[in-house]
């Protein structure tokens, strides 16, 4: 395989942020066939193909080793697969798509401030109430990853893969974990995150592949492209 | 002569000899048990599929809960024991995998001791079997929770400090909280009725049922517990006989002495769970046996004594011991008397070819 093939997000505010700033720095992304298309290219740069996917399929993507570089949230590098850290080199982070994963609870458990609080509920909830504390999301792996940290086990999670904040109010669980930019979406569903309740602060990188395959021609070719881009990454 | 082929009848063999009924769950298993059991920490070990309705399965991850689960449907009451050698499946960090694992099952034995020593003696026949003399690693649960008991300590502190036994970490930080000072003057607390109002108003507010989850009334107890125990302190000798007792690990005989010479000193009685352990060590042996006494699986039902073994790669080639509590957790209406323990076949042959 001769060439390197970078990853863009395919739609939205990520997809125009990602080409504003290769533009930025003097690399133009263009896409010739428009919005419905999912081939693109570098101008001026012949031997790097772009490809447009969803940011959670970069992720997907960058952690099997079939794209080489790409965008896209730390989050995602996270949730995809409790391996996908390991699996990846941040080159360097973009500065937007600034977003924290927090745990929220609602506002009137004024008992729990801390996750050491949230350990004590959910450890007699099963006897208090029958059932597991539930937690609603759609970061799964970030959630059991610390948890465990935190020591909490005794939990379910329920997966929510929309307006997770009306959960509790819904009564699908009674807590959740989700991202969140400004918390003024928690705070309008009377939701509360928990001091030392941030999981993981995620932005949009530019990551490279572990597991994709380098040969010296194309490794000099992913060097070139991320030193004008100010960036660099030991493998 | 000595291939896999042998060793495997040999296993099949001893799993047989057990006078135990030979159990063979089904592979596939509802995954629900597993969650409400064991949670989602051991869920994210479970391969699932989904059926057309939506209902989650897994493949079989582990013996203990099908049978024990199929013995309670049957009517719990009677002495029985099981044992079983098969596959079973569960996630790993390099993607899913198939184990083999036999084991043995004992429940509601008239005498728990003679129960755990053929548990041991089981185990010990498995690994001897591929060579390994193992280094017998012992947790005394029991030996814990009667420490706990007895420490001076204002009581809502107890079941959080046990909540955590077995997560060394957890624990660690629970601990180093309880060492803060708090100099505050305690502070007037708003009434009890008042909370309840207020985080009633705040749940309605919200939308928040006000039955289906925590209740107003639960919330506002929390916190006037926790307000009160922010005040009344764990004194700092109970924390230091905790630090004490569970940096306690080493050569069994020297640690049980070592714990017996802290409970003289401290007043504690811990005569009956400390001879319980030793009951055991006769039969035991030669092995290289010590006890550590932070170790405990991380599963409340998990009561008594625990054990794990390991060879010379260092990895756990049989693990078990008593849990009296876990037909409870399933649906029994009393704790009933049961220990048990799984070997590791993959991980034993690994250890033969060394």
């Amino acid at each position: 395989m001769t060439g390197i093939t970078l990853a863009v997000p395919s739609k939205g505010r990520l997809e125009e942020l990602t080409r504003e700033w290769f533009a930025a720095n003097g690399l133009v992304i263009t896409r010739p066939g428009g919005a419905r298309s999912y081939l693109g290219a570098i101008e001026g740069l012949p031997e790097v193909t772009v490809r447009f996917f969803p940011a959670s399929e970069i992720a997907r993507e960058l952690i099997r080793g079939n794209v080489d570089f790409g965008v896209t949230g730390r989050d995602l590098i996270h949730e995809t697969s409790e391996t996908g850290p390991q699996s990846v080199a941040i080159a360097r982070p973009l500065g937007f798509g600034n977003a924290d994963v927090v745990v929220a609870v609602p506002d009137a458990w004024i008992d729990v401030t801390r996750m050491h609080d949230l350990a004590d509920v959910a450890s007699d909830f099963r006897s208090r109430h029958g059932r597991w504390l539930r937690i609603a999301t759609k970061y799964i792996t970030i959630t059991r990853q610390h948890f465990a940290r935190f020591g909490i086990a005794e939990y379910r999670i329920v997966e929510s893969l929309g307006a997770t904040e009306a959960a509790p109010a819904s009564g699908v669980a009674d807590i959740i974990v989700d991202i969140t930019t400004t918390g003024s979406t928690l705070t309008a569903n009377a939701l509360r995150v928990l001091e030392d309740g941030v999981l993981l602060q995620s932005e949009a990188c530019l990551i490279v592949s572990r597991t994709a395959k380098f040969s010296a021609r194309r490794r000099a070719q992913l060097d070139s492209v991320l030193s004008r881009l100010g960036a660099e990454v030991s493998l | 002569m000595t291939n896999a082929a042998f060793r495997r009848t040999n296993l099949e063999a001893l799993v047989e000899a057990q006078g135990a009924t030979r159990a063979t769950p089904p592979l596939l298993l509802p995954a629900d048990p597993y969650f409400d059991l064991a949670g989602e920490e051991f869920g994210r070990r479970l391969l699932l599929t989904t059926a057309t309705t939506g209902a989650e399965y897994c493949l079989r991850p582990d013996f203990t809960l099908p049978i024990v689960t199929d013995y309670i449907a049957n009517g719990v009451g009677q002495p029985a024991a099981f044992s079983y050698l098969g596959p079973i499946f569960r996630q790993r960090e390099d993607g899913p995998a198939e184990f083999d694992q036999a084991g043995i099952e004992l429940l509601a034995q008239p005498d728990g001791d003679v129960a755990l020593d053929q548990v041991f003696t089981f185990a010990r026949a498995a690994l001897d079997m591929f060579g390994v003399s193992p280094n017998i690693r012992l947790g005394g649960v029991g030996l814990f929770e009667a420490l706990l008991a007895q420490a001076d300590m204002p009581a809502p502190w107890r079941s959080r400090i046990r909540h955590r036994f077995g997560h060394p970490e957890a624990l660690e930080r629970l601990l180093k909280r309880l060492a803060v000072s708090h100099d505050t003057k305690p502070q007037k607390q708003p009434s009890r009725a008042d909370l309840v109002t207020d985080i009633t108003e705040q749940m309605v507010a919200a939308g928040l049922s006000l039955a289906e989850g925590r209740t107003p009334e639960e919330i506002a107890d929390r916190y006037l517990e926790k307000q009160a125990l922010n005040d009344a302190h764990v004194p700092a000798e109970t924390l230091a006989l905790l630090h004490e007792y569970l940096a306690i690990s080493g050569p069994v005989l020297q640690s049980l002495t070592r714990i017996e010479a802290l409970a003289a000193s401290r007043r504690l009685m811990l005569g009956a769970p400390i001879r319980a352990i030793r009951r055991h060590l006769n039969g035991l042996g030669e092995a290289r046996v010590t006890f550590d006494a932070s170790f405990s699986p991380r599963l409340d039902y998990y009561t008594g004594i625990v054990f794990e073994m390991t060879g010379r790669t260092g990895d756990v080639l049989a693990s078990g011991g008593q849990y009296d509590r876990l037909l409870e957790r399933l649906g029994a209406q009393a704790p009933i008397a049961a220990s048990g323990c799984s070997v590791w076949i993959d991980r034993l042959e690994a250890e033969f070819r060394q």
